[in-house]
């Protein structure tokens, strides 16, 4: 053949012309709008080889919805531990099957717990990380964006601002059902920031009435009543709270007698006996009557890595791991007040996996937080912890804008395992105020359910 | 033209009548229309798992179709000394190579047209979808299309000098480093600081083909995604597929022109 030059010309034209539009126009527009999930390829996703090819010949739904079957016979035969592969496994293969992350999330954040039903905690940062991941590969719906506010706003139950920062993703979403809508609201309000909350609240109403408007149906006028109770409620509470007077600034509120007046003492102080080995008794007090409160107490690695006061950096991960730190401790137990005492035992010695009690010193917080608080207490405590004062441990500190009781304690790991010197000798620590109780018994029984408006606090009984 | 019509012609008749590829478009066809009952073993919606299948059949079937049409198309010629019949009529090699590829692209067309329109028919009555979602089906197999051309021309390339055992092994592996090259890329970019790798990663997606752009079918299967200048891509996918071919092509001319047969 004559005239291979031209030829060789024209190959070297058309492969520098594919190179071009290969490199410019293709690639990245391919791994934006159709990869199968974004920026997460196969090598990023440690597909086998047997998963890639079931990728190259296109059947990744088909695979991962017959994987996540079997999911289900896991959750039903309790092999929980088993089905953290198949959920990871089936988020690679398919990104955009929603319900799999969902219940990822909630698997990691909700199922794994002890022989008392507490929750693992080493796995939220885990389960927050598969939320972040869910929305990121499905950022055109709102499911992963409200899942993941959820686990904050429920699970976490602090941090409000990042419950918030995520229901308001989910609203940005034009899926977002209206029913789910409220919740922000009500995060807001848990946020601190009470007039938006309002303001939220009367936007709903009016997409309220609008719907009721194009269609009559039960289910919207009971939407929309809700709506208008929740507001009712709101602005009375406001009004009764004070928030309306200081935001008047006209002295009426240093003037007239609001609930959040004066600061109510809590009186709180606590004990805590190590009665066996990793077997640890809370007893302390707490002036509030009405049954409602719940302290937090934590008991975790002094050294914890990441550790804030009274929680850990929950969003410290943004890749998902699905093993915990095996290593760190980290207990966290509500303490149910009754009769103005508390008195709860803690058995940490059926799980030693989830307390491992591996280093020396170990920190016991207690924590309490007027914006987690039952409505019925807030309303004497207030949103920010206004109608609220402990002589000895409120603090301003540890949360931005809120006034919490905060405190903490030491423990040896000799303490809690009850080795060495303290073999025979039950470790006790407490705080210096903590008072001896007495008379508890048959009166514990019983709940006395006065106002807390009734009467001024009294020390705690057996002072 | 006229004689490349002529063997391409020729080509699509030997195609039809041969029985290993009627046997595997069968196969196909049957995959395809039992597909529905299928989608009950698997949790994901039942839509987005007939979608996927169906897609993930007639890809695979075609990819199939595509190596085993070409890979035997030149050394048949070659061993039943037919080459020489043609050759001695006013037939250059290159027309003969060109004939034979537009032949197998024919052929490709048939069967994927076909099983294509089995795959919309079995759709259209197990879901009764509006139009436009069969417009969005209907995107899909106009792309793989263009993927299954790119592949024929990888295999008639190879045919040129190679086997037809060793030629359906590197169309294949070919085939099947070309279908990740887009996710591989992304990963060694994006979570990878050394140039030198980034380098040697973007070298090796420039020079091998790029089957991985044709697979346009994950927002189909998920709908819900906005893409922006959605017809550009294919349009560009469409172009950088017909200059790939060109290159394969004229690449196969040279090295057929110097062959002895």
């Amino acid at each position: 053949m004559r005239g291979t030059k031209p030829l060789v010309g024209a190959l070297v034209v058309l492969f520098l012309a594919q190179a071009l539009l290969c490199n410019y126009a293709l690639r990245d527009k391919w791994n934006k709008d159709f990869g199968p999930g974004s920026g997460k390829g196969l090598v990023h996703a440690n597909s086998s080889p047997e998963q890639v090819l079931l990728q190259l010949f296109g059947l990744r739904e088909f695979a991962a919805g017959i994987l996540w079957v079997k999911a289900d016979s896991f959750f039903e035969t309790g092999n929980y531990d088993a089905i953290l592969p198949i959920i990871r496994l089936v988020t690679w293969l398919d990104p955009k099957q929603i319900d799999v992350y969902a219940t990822g999330m909630w698997h990691l954040g909700y199922n794994f717990t002890d022989e008392e039903q507490r929750s693992d905690r080493r796995y939220i940062p885990s389960a927050l990380a598969l939320g972040k991941e869910g929305a990121a590969q499905n950022p055109n719906t709102y499911e992963m964006f409200f899942e993941t506010g959820w686990m904050w706003y429920h699970k976490i139950d602090d941090d409000y601002f990042q419950a918030v920062k995520w229901m308001k993703e989910a609203q940005q979403r034009p899926d977002m059902l209206a029913a789910r809508k409220n919740l922000l609201a009500g995060a807001l309000e848990r946020d601190g920031k009470i007039e938006e909350s309002l303001m939220t609240r009367y936007k709903l109403l009016d997409e309220a009435n609008e719907r009721l408007k194009k269609d009559p149906a039960y289910g919207n006028m009971t939407m929309r009543d809700t709506i208008e109770n929740n507001i009712d409620t709101m602005l009375i509470r406001m009004s009764q709270r004070g928030v309306f007077a200081r935001e008047r600034n006209d002295g009426s509120f240093e003037r007239l007698p609001y609930d959040v007046k004066p600061p109510f003492e809590t009186g709180f102080s606590v004990k805590v006996t190590v009665e066996d080995p990793r077997i640890i008794r809370f007893e302390g007090t707490w002036n509030v009557l009405p049954v409602g409160t719940r302290i937090r107490a934590i008991v975790r690695d002094a050294n914890y890595p990441g550790a804030k006061l009274a929680e850990l950096d929950w969003d410290s991960q943004s890749n998902v791991d699905l093993d915990p730190p095996r290593d760190l401790t980290y207990m966290q137990e509500q303490l149910f007040v009754k009769n103005r005492r508390f008195n709860r035992r803690v058995d940490m010695s059926k799980d030693p996996t989830m307390y491992p009690f591996t280093t020396d010193k170990y920190l016991v917080e207690f924590y309490y937080n007027p914006r987690s608080a039952a409505v019925h207490i807030q309303d004497k405590f207030g949103w920010n912890g206004e109608g609220m004062t402990d002589a000895n441990y409120l603090r301003l500190d540890v949360r931005p804008d809120q006034r919490v009781v905060y405190t903490t304690l030491t423990l040896t790991r000799d303490q809690i395992l009850r080795r060495g010197e303290w073999q025979d000798r039950v470790p006790i620590v407490k705080t210096p105020n903590y008072v001896e109780q007495k008379g508890a018994g048959i009166e514990d029984e019983m709940f006395a359910v006065p106002s807390m408006m009734a009467e001024p606090a009294k020390p705690p009984p057996g002072g | 033209m006229k004689p490349i019509w002529s063997i391409a012609t020729t080509t699509v008749g030997e195609a039809i009548r041969r029985r290993v590829l009627l046997i595997i478009l069968l196969i196909g066809l049957l995959i395809l229309t039992i597909a529905p009952g299928l989608s009950v073993l698997t949790a994901r919606s039942e839509t987005t798992t007939l979608i996927s299948m169906m897609y993930a059949v007639l890809q695979g079937v075609s990819a199939l179709i595509a190596i085993i049409l070409t890979v035997y198309m030149i050394p048949n010629e070659i061993e039943r000394r037919t080459i020489y019949t043609i050759l001695s009529k006013p037939v250059q090699r290159w027309q003969f190579l060109v004939g034979k590829y537009l032949g197998a692209v024919l052929a490709l067309a048939l069967m994927m047209g076909l099983m294509s329109a089995v795959m919309l028919g079995v759709f259209y009555f197990q879901q009764q979808p509006d139009m436009a979602k069969m417009a969005e089906l209907a995107k899909g197999p106009i792309l793989y299309f263009v993927q299954m051309c790119l592949l024929a021309a990888v295999a008639i390339f190879f045919s040129t000098f190679t086997t037809p055992i060793v030629n359906f092994f590197l169309s294949t592996g070919l085939y099947a480093v070309g279908t990740v090259l887009n996710p591989v890329y992304d990963t060694f970019a994006s979570t990878n600081s050394n140039q030198f790798i980034k380098t040697v990663a973007q070298i090796i997606t420039t020079v091998l083909p790029n089957f991985g752009n044709y697979n346009v079918q994950n927002p189909i299967i998920n709908p819900g995604q906005i893409i922006a200048n959605e017809t550009v891509f294919y349009l560009n996918a469409t172009v950088y597929g017909v200059f790939y071919i060109s290159v394969l092509l004229v690449a196969g001319i040279l090295i057929f022109d110097r062959r002895e047969v």
